[in-house]
């Protein structure tokens, strides 16, 4: 009986679950190198050579720096203005978000629920200042900025911000609103929802997720805009990438780089984290239009 | 959670509205004042009632940070230093030059971009006859920057020099002469790196000599205006050099990507200037037992310039921020803080990576600047694109 049992073929399904969780385990391996090379390694490549001493440097063949200090982080604090542009740079983004969700809302109803001659077109075209170099984009848009006399003001500012985040955001919110079924708002017209439950009780939950998808991509366009602040902004106002970019271009000093780099990435991982709890906690309620 | 959050962007927004506020500051207006022929006492009164200068640079944000703290200090003018980037300096520069008055008042000039700038007339000037004890500033740079004429409209404020620099572990006898150099290079392929001349200076140097070691010298040059076809018709032979070569050459990205591969241990030798080096050194870049001299066969130096922009806003605080950072206290400072040799001519400097006699008997000037710009272009045609 005993021996029997031990000869007993394994069945299939167990072969199977045994096989699916090969495969999971594989996948979940791969998924971790993955995101070890593509985001750890730089990280902590960042990490460390932000944390180089300058009396030690980090040199081949060496596998790790001889020395670490704070000696790069207290250099970019003391003879940078990297604080002045932290103020400018986390006041200007979440305003230009705002702005760029208040004018994409209309044109991206239209393109996601409406049929209009010329859409595709006009969805590209959207798309032309993130397409386009950004210097060739500030410089022609300076002119522009310079004519009504937006350059070197807090206002032009939030609106050159503003302008390269609506590309974004227009395409996501689109999405969004291509997305909702149209038998839900059928359903609502004929239980006699008139435009503004419409608008409040099925569109605005249901392009939520887009909406949050479309203000990270307009909040790091706008932490991380370099060519149109430089050129419309300074020397009044300074961003972070101002800085960064005077370590990171034609003078490249990796040390003093990966510091302004450090600085600027994490707050945008953090906004990164909250961003993706919300989503994963209101996206199945949010496309069922129950929040 | 939400409510967090709710309470966070409506902070970050009441932030941002309360920083639209008071930024812009109306500029004073410029006192009217012929800054050609006034005297320097009337243009320093004239730089105090405008009351401030804004200056753009993209290296040494340590040194100019200070000396705009000493300006402050020393005239009661406030000092906005903005260390950019190269190129963008440049880009907006250009890009205000038809408004009647711009935001910069005075930016670095690099050899890179002379030409450009010198041929769209972004500068106001000439300054050389305005500016206090000009005549103790590199003479030579004052006409001529990098092979490009400048005719006294760019200030010098520093001097630097290319040279080669090697890792005293990996090459025990570094090349001298041309000769030795094609022979180090032939037992040690891809050890060698220079960067591509259209991305920096210090490869500029280093294809400006070979054009002298395979052409024929740079003396037949001197005084030319415009490039002349019959001298440049053997050219050949210097693209010639370099496709032999191109299995043993690492052209490298920039003047800084050739030291950063240097300290990588990619290779082991490289044309550098020396400011760079001195910089990458000071701040963990570069290993510290690096040396670095000018061979026998000659590498090309050259400095930077300051040049009052055209529209400035503060055309005389801008001069007197030149007289500032060209007095012999602030080249010394500027010395010891990033061991940029000084543009004064008059003050003897000690512990330079390159020593004075490698200065002295082989630094080589520049052929003229048609030709560093024919130069440039022939290279990516005729080596790059091959």
């Amino acid at each position: 009986m005993t021996s029997s049992l031990l000869t007993t073929p394994t069945p299939p399904h167990v072969l199977e679950a045994r096989r699916k969780r090969w495969i999971y385990g594989i996948l979940t391996v791969f998924f971790g190198i993955t995101q070890i090379l593509w985001v750890g390694i730089p990280v902590l490549m960042a990490v460390l050579w932000s944390l180089v001493d300058p009396q030690h440097p980090w040199s081949f063949p060496q596998l790790f720096p001889e020395k670490l200090s704070w000696a790069q982080w207290t250099y970019v604090f003391k003879y940078t203005n990297i604080v002045r542009a932290l103020k400018t740079s986390y006041s200007v983004a979440p305003l230009a978000v705002l702005l760029s969700f208040i004018l994409s809302l209309p044109t991206a109803y239209v393109l996601g629920r409406k049929n209009i001659p010329g859409k595709k077109v006009f969805m590209l075209v959207v798309l032309l200042p993130i397409i386009m170099p950004g210097m060739v984009v500030a410089l022609f848009l300076s002119r522009v900025f310079a004519a009504f006399h937006l350059t070197q003001s807090f206002f032009g500012l939030v609106l050159a911000h503003t302008l390269m985040g609506i590309p974004y955001m227009i395409r996501v919110l689109t999405t969004s609103f291509e997305a909702i079924p149209q038998d839900i708002i059928d359903a609502a017209e004929n239980l006699g929802a008139n435009t503004f439950v419409k608008i409040k009780d099925i569109f605005l939950p249901m392009v939520r997720p887009g909406l949050l998808a479309g203000m990270v991509f307009a909040f790091t366009t706008s932490i991380e805009e370099f060519n149109l602040t430089f050129v419309i902004g300074t020397p009044t106002f300074e961003t972070i990438p101002t800085i960064l970019y005077s370590f990171l271009g034609y003078n490249f000093i990796r040390t003093n780089a990966s510091v302004v780099a450090l600085i600027m990435m994490t707050p945008n991982i953090i906004l990164l984290f909250i961003v993706e709890r919300i989503l994963k906690a209101d996206y199945l309620s949010a496309s069922l239009g129950k929040v | 959670m939400k409510r967090l959050i709710v309470a966070v962007l409506v902070l970050v927004l009441a932030t941002g509205i309360g920083f639209a506020g008071g930024a812009k500051e109306t500029p004073k207006a410029a006192p009217k004042i012929d800054l050609q022929t006034a005297t320097w006492d009337q243009i320093v009164a004239a730089a105090k009632a405008e009351g401030e200068v804004t200056f753009y640079a993209w290296y040494f944000p340590d040194y100019f940070k200070e000396a705009g703290v000493d300006f402050e200090k020393q005239y009661g003018i406030k000092a906005n230093v903005i260390v950019g980037d190269q190129t963008a300096n440049f880009n907006k520069a250009i890009a205000e030059k038809d408004q009647p008055v711009g935001t910069i008042d005075v930016m670095i000039v690099g050899g890179q971009w002379v030409k450009t700038t010198m041929d769209l007339n972004l500068f106001y000037g000439p300054i050389k006859n305005v500016i206090p004890e000009a005549d103790k500033l590199a003479p030579s740079l004052w006409e001529v920057q990098e092979g490009f004429l400048t005719r006294g409209f760019l200030a010098p404020f520093h001097r630097n020099q290319t040279g080669i620099l090697y890792d005293p572990e990996q090459v025990k006898n570094p090349p001298q002469t041309w000769q030795e150099l094609e022979a180090w290079i032939d037992a040690n392929p891809k050890k060698f790196g220079f960067c591509d001349p259209s991305k920096g200076g210090s490869g500029q140097s280093f294809v400006h000599s070979v054009i002298a070691h395979t052409t024929g010298g740079l003396d037949k040059y001197k005084g030319d205006t415009d490039v002349v076809q019959s001298k440049v018709a053997n050219w050949t032979l210097a693209w010639k050099w370099f496709q032999d070569r191109k299995d043993k050459l690492t052209i490298t990205m920039s003047n800084n990507d050739s030291i950063i591969r240097l300290n990588g241990g990619e290779i082991t030798m490289t044309v550098a200037w020396d400011d760079n080096v001195s910089d990458q050194m000071a701040k963990g870049n570069l290993f510290k037992r690096a040396k670095m001299y000018i061979p026998k066969f000659g590498l090309a130096g050259g400095g930077d310039t300051m040049g009052v922009l055209k529209n400035a806003p503060h055309k005389a605080a801008a001069l007197l921020w030149i007289r500032h950072i060209t007095t012999k206290e602030q080249q010394l400072k500027k010395f010891q803080m990033v061991k940029a040799y000084p543009a004064r001519t008059d003050i003897a400097i000690e512990g330079t990576l390159l020593t004075e006699e490698d200065r002295k008997n082989n630094a080589i000037p520049w052929f003229p600047a048609p030709y560093k710009a024919f130069m440039i272009s022939e290279f990516v045609k005729n080596v790059l694109m091959k």
